[in-house]
């Protein structure tokens, strides 16, 4: 087999997909399936001043996606445009951004169809706990077929599914260890840390550092907040 | 086989443009037995005797199974036939690291079907008289969950895979707002409240919650203790994690 072939073998639904380069491979040949000019795939990370987006992987030109800045991608990704997985997704035209209410006004739009996003799907993606958003955008509206985008959608999320560990390289994963974790599960719980330290027999002491440690990891502030960090994250 | 590719919303779906919030409430009038009655049809289309729907949660013990329905509703089988002979654990774990759906069994027809889905793992199973096709599935909020069927003589075209499990998904996420409908039903949390909630889940301390929303200190703790109280939570950080949990808070 030829190395070209051994690629889209791989790169094929359900192929392993084993690094960033068949990750790449793998976006261009959804976007061709679906005659889509564009993918940008993010992740959104909860944080103080609301969801942050982080940007996974990308084709949009680099002009673009600074000059749309990161909250009108968020915006895009998440808002009203976002299906989930069995249902019929819908698009915003830029030419008539008017399709969706409130999703773009009319200068950002301009902007998108200058830039070369004319029609633009956000596709809610979901791997195991872990949740993405893949938008796809065609130059011009009408070419992407909104039929096809629901097996593309599954597709994308089996295919993923088989590559956590570069999903999470980027993204906040379970840093803490299993006591850290088990005492600020318990915590969590309404235990107070003379109960957590009765459950797990230890010290109150003991409670007190791994919860310090677990703040700590999580960059939170205090109690409350790392519980909530831990359970947006899906840690416990 | 009936093909339903975007089956009637079971309930109806958000749609409100960006920056206008329709309370959660409005959107949720489907009921658990309509749930049920989808699930069956889903189930029949499978050609699978039995179904179950779960939700996954994580505590001290690892990923755990938590049945919301299965097909005694409204009572449940206690020999979960839908289950027979499959590690839950290792269900659970593999629902909540992935989407991909995974089977089991040695129904000869099926096997051949699903060993063709490259993307779709076999999980082990002690029991070999039925087949069962488990899907993982995830609300919008972000809680995991999982369907499962079997049965002697369960079928799925390759194609149709992601039609199943698009229904499953809208499925799931129904069933999920209904429990979560039902949740709310008990004390009304006010605006305000669930605002110092919010805050409090972002680290702010009662003293920075009372300067950004203008109130007193007092008011503030007063705000958090009542809302300590409707979510029967014990103290501050146990009705954080219990209004995240809940959906009340994002």
């Amino acid at each position: 087999m030829t190395a070209t072939a051994q690629r889209s073998d791989r790169t094929k639904v359900g192929g392993r997909l084993a690094g960033r380069g068949d990750l790449t491979a793998f976006l261009m040949q959804l976007c061709e399936e679906v005659e889509a000019d564009c993918y940008l795939l993010l992740a959104m990370h909860q944080t103080h001043d609301g969801p942050q987006p982080e940007i996974v992987s990308s084709n949009w030109i680099y002009d673009a996606i600074q000059l749309a800045g990161h909250a009108l991608i968020a915006a895009l990704a998440q808002g009203p445009l976002a299906t989930g997985p069995g249902i019929r997704p819908q698009s915003v035209t830029t030419a008539q951004p008017g399709t969706i209410d409130g999703v773009l006004d009319s200068e950002e739009a301009r902007m998108l169809d200058v830039l070369g996003h004319g029609e633009i799907f956000s596709l809610r993606l979901h791997i195991g706990h872990q949740r993405l958003f893949l938008l796809l955008s065609s130059a011009d509206a009408g070419i992407i077929d909104p039929a096809k985008l629901s097996k593309i959608q599954f597709n994308c999320c089996y295919a993923l599914s088989q590559m956590p560990e570069l999903l999470s390289a980027s993204r906040l994963q379970d840093p803490l260890s299993d006591r850290e974790r088990e005492c600020l599960f318990w915590v969590s719980e309404g235990k107070t840390t003379d109960d957590v330290a009765m459950i797990l027999g230890v010290s109150s002491n003991t409670v007190n550092s791994y919860i310090t440690h677990a703040i700590q990891k999580l960059s939170a502030s205090n109690r409350a907040m790392a519980i909530a960090t831990a359970i947006r994250n899906g840690i416990i | 086989m009936k093909r339903r590719l975007f089956s009637a919303p079971i309930v109806e779906q958000n749609t409100a443009p960006l920056g206008v919030k329709v309370p959660a409430q409005t959107s949720a009038t489907g009921k658990l037995p309509d749930a049920v009655r989808h699930c069956r049809w889903i189930a029949t289309d499978l050609n699978a005797e039995h179904f179950g729907v779960y939700m996954l949660n994580v505590s001290s013990e690892g990923v755990t199974m938590t049945a919301c329905f299965d097909s005694n509703y409204p009572e449940f089988c206690r020999a979960a036939p839908q289950l027979a002979g499959i590690d839950r654990k290792q269900l659970a774990r593999h629902a909540r690291a992935s989407t991909a759906p995974c089977w089991w069994g040695k129904n000869a027809a099926f096997a051949d079907v699903m060993q063709d889905l490259p993307f779709a793992p076999r999980i082990g199973a002690s029991d070999i008289s039925t087949s069962g096709l488990a899907f993982p599935v995830n609300t919008e909020r972000g809680q995991s969950g999982v369907v499962v069927f079997s049965g002697t003589e369960l079928m799925a075209e390759a194609d149709s895979i992601h039609e199943f499990h698009g229904r499953c998904f809208s499925l799931f996420e129904a069933v999920y707002r209904i429990r979560r409908t039902e949740a709310e039903r008990a004390p009304a949390i006010s605006r305000r409240e669930l605002e110092c909630l919010r805050l409090t889940s972002a680290g702010c301390t009662s003293e920075e919650i009372a300067r950004q929303l203008k109130l007193s200190v007092h008011t503030a703790n007063q705000y958090l203790t009542q809302t300590a109280q409707k979510l029967n939570a014990v103290n501050r950080m146990h009705a954080v994690a219990k209004a995240l949990r809940l959906g009340l808070i994002g």
